[in-house]
Parts: structure tokens; C-alpha cells; sequence
């Protein structure tokens, strides 16, 4: 693909709201996860990754309409490392209805429409708009998000929700290269963002995949998953000058299992070449890849084996998991800017609470974090329904 | 922007359980009855994945295998394809609520995985053996048009087709309140760039985010789409009827802010 440069970005989730935030958790090795302490589903032992500002931020008056955890969580990290300046920017300098909107998100503000339901069945007396066409269309919807982002932006250029589980926020980075690439629109936002919500949780118990510790990725007694909520964004923009750019990206399907990966990671795999083979690299090109390392123990023996086949075993590897949680539709977007801070900082993050690695890994897994020249990383983002995305991200200099 | 061939077609909604049905409904003078779906069980699925697979997964997969009809098991597996859906399954959403509104809540595994948006394109993935790339978009009222647009570019990225699958599905009595259509409806157009257009294919589209001006005079809601009305995959009609009729035309999708987009139909 034609570069595409990452000409502003912004992340939040459990260790920080802000890039900056995030980053001094991830190079002090301070994990961002808890005990669950979420209300809604304080049943479940497990830890989460929790964003606290959520809590206590609130829309303003004009957009009270979207007003649920997960447009908060949106608004709250948009507002952020000075993301808004640089898309106001860019829509003074394309014309707002040539700046596209592209987010992932797997459940949207469903949690708000979880509680309205609990108290009705339960006879409470809910708000008047509990339940109505517009609460569908504002919160609970799958375009909610992206609707309400794409308004207090004041953006008017194509949108879409791209909801395709784990993988979403990955694919949305393939979806705007497409969109500019055609001239559908000259720079776009793309994002993810998934906030905690009853179903994600109480769904991801009754598999069996939550853990009942912090989640530790690649490690051997590695025992499920910790859930966690991030937003983050990007604006691609060709035209910008920027340290990183987006080269490449792949898409692949498993066709074996709905929330089974492959057990030889063969969609994986694909995805992964087909990235590489977008940024016109070979495997040996890459010096880094950031995992979708989720510390289910099928998924990471799964990705361990896809990325053997394809980089061999020298390659080094990292999850960030151990830190944030596993952000599902959120979770491509937080690889990629993750991703993004490597390459800038000339830093691998290690694979927090991964204290020894499962002896049937075959690929090096990074279990201290290390300065290191980074020029070109790939990172995985895989989700219920054999979807796998696969980017490459490379430094301008 | 480049057009694409409509090299296959298919329709499952109530009254048209497949393109020949949706065809005699379209073009017929009289008000439509609209006899409702059976159950589907989409032949492709393996028998388990059958069983297991919520009702607008297998709705949308029995448009998607109407629309690969003729065509070899291995040029299937090779056709990316592109889903979209305003509301996703609003069943497995309120069993979800329902549970989860328990003071022990008990989940179905099979029911949280049912829940994910693609769904059906997890399940076509399976049912295909499809190992092509395959993306789920949602953009509420703009639904269908959304998902064609990104039909149409990834046609235009790759040079190769792309089976787009249009679906949405009404809500249960629970979850009314919401105000969604009332009936089923999915469509499945496999899309080629129009220089490889196949003998006797669809015709040819061509979509535009820019006003082509007010020269362009609309096609009027006819009975059978208004039934469908407040379904956004059901926005697929007025290009079905052109189709139908072999009629050239322009047609103004729903599209974001109460805009539309404009896609031009050449039989």
C-alpha cells in the first residue's frame, strides 16, 4: 500500500488516560489491571482492566443523547495529547467532508442497555428514554460510537463501524487505507473503543477463557484472559509528515471454529503474509511483532506456531495484555499504538507477568523490556469468528 | 470510480425466499403477499454449525450461497467478502438481556459467540472453507450503503471479486420498544470488476459520495418496499427492482446525515 502516515494519535485504557500516561506505565513495568471490582458483574473472580475517568467524566449538554460508558470513554480520550487540534487541523486543510471516521468496537454502549433491561425486569422505574429508538441509535447501536465521534469532531466525510470481534480496530487502519486510496475521502480517523460491559464478561466466563489472576500471556501456566476497556485513535493522513507510517495490512479468515482459533494459526499465518506481502517486506524485514497474545492458552500456542512459520523463531515478540487487558474491539488499535510508541521510543516492551514462557513456544518472547532501534513492526489482532488482521507499521526516519 | 458487474445475485427476506421469487414480487402489478420464511438450514453449514448458527447468520448465508450458485468450491473459497448490518441478531441480543438479567447469571457459551457481529461471516468462512479476507460493517441507517461502498473499493484494491451480504432482521417482542422493521431481509451480490463482466451478468453499478446534481429524478417507494421499511438491508430493493426490470437508472441510497449516496445502474 501507499504510506500512510499516523499524522496525530491518543490511547487510553487501564494504565493511563493519554498516551503519555500509558507510556510511563509501560516503560516503569506497572501493570494497569485489577481485581474486578466492576459492579455489574462483581460476581466473577477475575481481574480487569478498569479506566476510572470513565467514572467520573461527563458529556456535555449538546451530546446528552449519547451519554453511556462507552461514548465517554470515547470523548475522554479524544480529548487527549492533543489528538482534536490535529484533526481540526486536518479538516481546515481537507474540507471536514473529506475526513472519513472508521471505528471498531464489538458491543458499543451495550451495557447501558443491559442495566435498563435488568431494572425492568426487575420493576424498576427507569429514565423515560430507557429502551427508546433513539437510546438504540445513540448508545446501544454498533454505529453509535462512530456517530457520536464523528459529531464532536464535527466531521462529515464517509463512516463506518467495522465490528468484526478482536480483529475491528485492526481492520479499521486496512478499511481507511481502501477509502483514501480510492478517494473516498483524503485522511481519515480510524479507532477502537470498548468499554466494560456485563455481556463481554459474563460471555467470556461462560467459555471458561476469563483468569482468575492477572492474564500472562505466552506463559506456561498461562490461564485465560483479563478483560480490559480502551479507546484510542488515529489520524492517517498521506499528506502529513509524521514519524510512523501504516505500510501494510492483511486479512484473512480461519474457516475452522467460531471461538476456536486454528490450532496451527494457518488464518493467522495468512493474515501475517498477506501484510508483509502488502508492504512489499519479507519476515526478515520485520524487527518486532507485537501480539494479539491474549494468554488464552490456545490462542498464544496458535500464534506462536503462525509466526514460527512465517518469521522463524528469531524474530522478537511481545504481548501487552499483561498491562491493559485484552480491549477486544479496542485491541487492534491499542497493538498499533503500542506498536507506534516502540518505534518512536526505540523500545520493546516486555511481556508483563509472563515470568516463564511456555517450552513449547518456538518464537523469542520478550520478557524484559530493552531499548532496541526499531525500523519495522507487525502487529496481530484475531477475533471470535476465525478473523484475523495483520499490520505493519514503519518508522519515517 | 470503477464500476463493477453483478456476476451473482441472491434474496432471502419473507415472500422471497430466493432472486427468481424476489423477480416475480418485484415486477408484479399487484400488492405482494409475503408468505413468511420456513426455518432455514443453509446446506453449505456442516450439520453441528447448522444447529448451532442464529437465525440472521443463517438468513444472510442463505442470500450468500444463491449468489455463488455455478460456481466451483474453490473459486468460493477464494471470494472475499464483505457483510453489512444495521442491527446485527436481535434475538441472541435479548436471550443475552434476558440472562443476564438473572440474579445468577447462566450464559450459553454458544449464545456469546453467536452474539459477535460477524457472525455470519464467521459462519460463511466455515460453511465455504474460506480463508479470504472478510469484514463486517455497521452504519446504522446507512447500513447497506456503507457495506457496498467498501464492496465497491475493495473490488476496486484488488481487482477481485467480492460477495457482499446485505442482512437485517427484526427484534423480538421484548426488546419492541426499539422500533425496529418487522420483517427479515437479506440480499447477496457478487460484485467483478465490469471488465470481467460474465455472459448474462446482473449489470453494472456505480456509487458516488458526490451530489451528481438534481437532475436526478428519484424512484418512488413502491408497496413492497415500504413493508420492509425500517429494515436498512432492505435498501438493496429499488437496485433489485432495476435489475428486475433491466432498467437504467439512478438510485439515491440512504447515506450519513440524512444524505444520500448515489449509485448508478446500468442493465
Amino acid at each position: 500500500m501507499r504510506p500512510l502516515s499516523i499524522a496525530a494519535s491518543t490511547m487510553t485504557n487501564a494504565c493511563g488516560v493519554g498516551t503519555r500516561a500509558v507510556q510511563r506505565a509501560l516503560q516503569s513495568g506497572t501493570s494497569g489491571l485489577r481485581r474486578n471490582d466492576f459492579e455489574p458483574a462483581a460476581s466473577l473472580a477475575t481481574w480487569i482492566g478498569r479506566v476510572d475517568a470513565v467514572d467520573a467524566s461527563r458529556m456535555p449538554d449538546a451530546f446528552a443523547a449519547y451519554d453511556c460508558r462507552n461514548n465517554r470513554l470515547a470523548q475522554l480520550a479524544l480529548e487527549q495529547d492533543g489528538f482534536m487540534t490535529a484533526v481540526r487541523a486536518a479538516a481546515l486543510r481537507h474540507g471536514a467532508d473529506r475526513v472519513g471516521v472508521f471505528l471498531g468496537t464489538t458491543t458499543s454502549g451495550i451495557l447501558s442497555t443491559e442495566l435498563a433491561y435488568r431494572a425492568r425486569v426487575h420493576g424498576e422505574v427507569g429514565s423515560g428514554d430507557a429502551l427508546s429508538p433513539e437510546h438504540y441509535r445513540c448508545r446501544h447501536s454498533l454505529f453509535a460510537t462512530t456517530e457520536f465521534v464523528r459529531a464532536y469532531l464535527g466531521l462529515r466525510g464517509p463512516a463506518a463501524t467495522i465490528s468484526t470481534a478482536c480483529s475491528s480496530s485492526a481492520k479499521v487502519f486496512a478499511v481507511a487505507s481502501r477509502a483514501i486510496a480510492a478517494g473516498d475521502c483524503d485522511a481519515a480517523v480510524v479507532g477502537g473503543v470498548d468499554s466494560l460491559a456485563m455481556s463481554t464478561l459474563y460471555g467470556f466466563h461462560s467459555l471458561e477463557l476469563l483468569s482468575r489472576e492477572r492474564c500472562r500471556p505466552c506463559a506456561v501456566d498461562r490461564d485465560g484472559i483479563s478483560i480490559g476497556e480502551a479507546a484510542g485513535f488515529a489520524l492517517l493522513d498521506p499528506q502529513a509528515e509524521a514519524a510512523v507510517c501504516l505500510t501494510g495490512a492483511g486479512e484473512s479468515s480461519d474457516a475452522f471454529h467460531m471461538s476456536s482459533p486454528h490450532p496451527d494459526g494457518a488464518g493467522a499465518a495468512a493474515a501475517m503474509r498477506a501484510a508483509l506481502a502488502d508492504a512489499g517486506l519479507a519476515g526478515g524485514d520485520i524487527d518486532y511483532i507485537s501480539l494479539h497474545g491474549t494468554a488464552s492458552r490456545p490462542n498464544d500456542a496458535a500464534e506462536d506456531r503462525a509466526i514460527a512459520g512465517v518469521f522463524g523463531a528469531a524474530t522478537p515478540v511481545s504481548s501487552t495484555k499483561g498491562w491493559i487487558g485484552h480491549t477486544l474491539g479496542a485491541a487492534g488499535i491499542m497493538g498499533a499504538l503500542t506498536s507506534e510508541l516502540a518505534l518512536r521510543l526505540g523500545w520493546l516492551p516486555a511481556t508483563l507477568n509472563c515470568v516463564h514462557v511456555d517450552p513449547a513456544f518456538a518464537c523469542a518472547v520478550v520478557l524484559q523490556s530493552r531499548p532496541m532501534p526499531l525500523r519495522r513492526v507487525l502487529c496481530n489482532a484475531f477475533g471470535f469468528g476465525g478473523t484475523n488482521c495483520s499490520l505493519v507499521l514503519e518508522s519515517a526516519a | 470510480m470503477m464500476p463493477l458487474a453483478i456476476a451473482g445475485i441472491g434474496v432471502c427476506a419473507t415472500g422471497m425466499a430466493n432472486w427468481a421469487q424476489a423477480q416475480s414480487a418485484l415486477l408484479s402489478a399487484a400488492s405482494p403477499t409475503l408468505d413468511p420464511l420456513p426455518r432455514l438450514a443453509p446446506e453449505c453449514l456442516p450439520p453441528v454449525e447448522r444447529r448451532r448458527a442464529n437465525a440472521t447468520t443463517r438468513l444472510a448465508i442463505s442470500a450468500a450461497m444463491q449468489a455463488v450458485e455455478g460456481l466451483l468450491p474453490e473459486d468460493v473459497e477464494q471470494l472475499a467478502t464483505v457483510f453489512s448490518s444495521s442491527d446485527g441478531d436481535g434475538e441472541v441480543l435479548a436471550s443475552m438481556l434476558a440472562a443476564l438479567a438473572q440474579p445468577q447469571v447462566v450464559l450459553s457459551p454458544t449464545l456469546f459467540h453467536n452474539s459477535v457481529f460477524n457472525a455470519p461471516s464467521g459462519y460463511w468462512s466455515i460453511g465455504s472453507r474460506s480463508r479470504a479476507a472478510s469484514i463486517t460493517v455497521c452504519a446504522g441507517a446507512a447500513s447497506f450503503a456503507a457495506g457496498l461502498k467498501e464492496a465497491q473499493v475493495q473490488v476496486r484494491a484488488t481487482g477481485r471479486a467480492v460477495l457482499y451480504v446485505a442482512c437485517d432482521a427484526p427484534f423480538p417482542a421484548a426488546l419492541a420498544s426499539f422500533a425496529r422493521g418487522a420483517l427479515p431481509f437479506a440480499c447477496a451480490l457478487r460484485l467483478v470488476p465490469a471488465a470481467e463482466a460474465p455472459p448474462g451478468h446482473g449489470g453494472c453499478i456505480d456509487l458516488s459520495v458526490r451530489d451528481p446534481g438534481p437532475q436526478a429524478p428519484e424512484i418512488p417507494v413502491t408497496e413492497l418496499q415500504a413493508r420492509f421499511s425500517g429494515n436498512a438491508a432492505a435498501d438493496a430493493l429499488p437496485l433489485l427492482l432495476c435489475v428486475a426490470a433491466r432498467r437504467r437508472s439512478r438510485i439515491a441510497l440512504p447515506w450519513l446525515d440524512g444524505s444520500r449516496l448515489w449509485l448508478d445502474y446500468q442493465p
